[in-house]
C-alpha cells in the first residue's frame, strides 16, 4: 500500500517536473528502486514531489501547468457536477407538466407530451455526456493532450447545439440553457487562452533546445 | 542564485560531499545518506548547481543486472573552484554541528 501510494506520489512529481526537467524526473525514478530498498520509499517520493513544486513556479512551462490545474479544478470539474446536477433536476422535472407550455383551459397536448417524454432519454444521455465530456476534458488539459482536447472540445460543442435545438424545438424551453452558454463561452475562452500560452511556451522551448 | 550570494547550509553540506573526492561519480541517493538531505532539498540544490555549471550529471551504467540506469553527479571545476572559495581551510568547517 505504501509503496503504491509513494510510487503514485513519484508519478505525479514526475508529471509536474515537465517536458524540460525530464532527465530529472527520470534521474529521481531511477534513485527509488535504491529507496525501496532503503525502506523508505514514501519519504523519498514525498520529497521529490515537493521537489518538483518548488520547481514548478521558477519556469514559464511549470506555471502553464499550474494554470492548468486550476484551469481543470475551478472551471471545468465544477462544469462537469453542474452538468449531472441539470441532468438530474430535468429527470425530476420531466415527470411534471409538460415544459413551457403556460396553464391553458384547453387541457394538456397529447401530441405534445409524447413528443417531449420521447426526447427525455436523448436529452439525459446528452447532458450525462456533456459532464463526461467536460471531466475528460480536465483530465486532457492536465495530461497537454491538445489533438484530443480539440476533439473534445467539438463534441462538447456538438452536443451544446443538440441539446439547445431539443431544448427549444420539442420543450420550449431555453432558460435552463442559458447561464450554460455564457459558462461555456468563458471555458471556451479560458481553454483557447491556454492553448495560446502553450503554443509560446513551446516556442521558447524550441528555441532554447536549437540554441543548445 | 547568483554566485556571490552565500551559499545556504544545505548547499555547503552537498559541496563539502561532492569535493571530498572530486573525481568520482556520486548518486543521488548516496548523496542524500551522507549529507541528511532529503529528497526534497537535494534535487532542487542538485538541479540549481547543474544550471549554474557546478555540478555535472551523467548517466551511469547499473551496478546490477535488470536495475535502471542512474544519474550521477560530480563537481565541475567551476565547481571545484567554488567549493574552495566558500570552504575555509578546515573541512570539517562543513558538517552539519558545526552549520548548525
Amino acid at each position: 500500500m505504501t509503496l503504491a501510494l509513494s510510487r503514485a506520489l513519484l508519478s505525479l512529481a514526475s508529471r509536474s517536473l515537465g517536458s524540460d526537467r525530464r532527465t530529472w524526473a527520470m534521474a529521481m525514478e531511477a534513485e527509488f528502486e535504491t529507496a525501496v530498498e532503503d525502506r523508505r520509499p514514501f519519504m523519498f517520493a514525498l520529497g521529490c514531489l515537493f521537489a518538483a513544486w518548488r520547481e514548478i513556479g521558477k519556469r514559464s512551462e511549470g506555471r502553464l501547468i499550474l494554470a492548468n490545474y486550476a484551469l481543470a479544478l475551478g472551471l471545468l470539474i465544477p462544469m462537469a457536477a453542474l452538468q449531472f446536477q441539470q441532468a438530474v433536476g430535468f429527470l425530476s422535472l420531466a415527470e411534471g407538466p409538460p415544459f413551457g407550455v403556460p396553464r391553458a383551459g384547453d387541457g394538456p397536448n397529447l401530441y405534445l407530451i409524447w413528443s417531449q417524454n420521447s426526447a427525455i432519454p436523448i436529452l439525459l444521455i446528452t447532458w450525462l455526456l456533456l459532464g463526461m465530456a467536460h471531466l475528460c476534458l480536465a483530465r486532457m488539459l492536465v495530461e497537454g493532450d491538445w489533438p484530443r482536447i480539440v476533439k473534445c472540445g467539438m463534441l462538447i460543442g456538438a452536443a451544446m447545439i443538440t441539446l439547445s435545438l431539443f431544448m427549444g424545438v420539442l420543450m420550449l424551453d431555453l432558460s435552463s440553457l442559458r447561464a450554460q452558454v455564457a459558462e461555456l463561452a468563458t471555458e471556451f475562452v479560458a481553454v483557447v487562452a491556454m492553448s495560446r500560452w502553450h503554443i509560446r511556451v513551446l516556442a521558447c522551448a524550441s528555441r532554447d533546445l536549437l540554441a543548445q | 542564485m547568483g554566485r556571490n550570494r552565500r551559499p545556504s547550509k544545505q548547499m555547503l553540506l552537498l559541496l563539502e560531499a561532492l569535493s571530498a573526492r572530486t573525481q568520482q561519480w556520486r548518486h543521488g541517493y548516496d548523496l542524500m545518506k551522507e549529507t541528511r538531505l532529503l529528497s526534497g532539498t537535494l534535487y532542487p540544490l542538485l538541479i540549481r548547481m547543474t544550471d549554474l555549471g557546478l555540478v555535472e550529471a551523467e548517466w551511469r551504467e547499473p551496478e546490477h543486472l535488470g536495475r535502471p540506469a542512474r544519474h550521477a553527479y560530480r563537481l565541475t571545476n567551476a565547481g571545484v573552484a567554488f567549493a574552495r572559495t566558500v570552504a575555509p581551510a578546515s573541512p570539517t568547517t562543513f558538517t552539519k554541528a558545526a552549520l548548525a
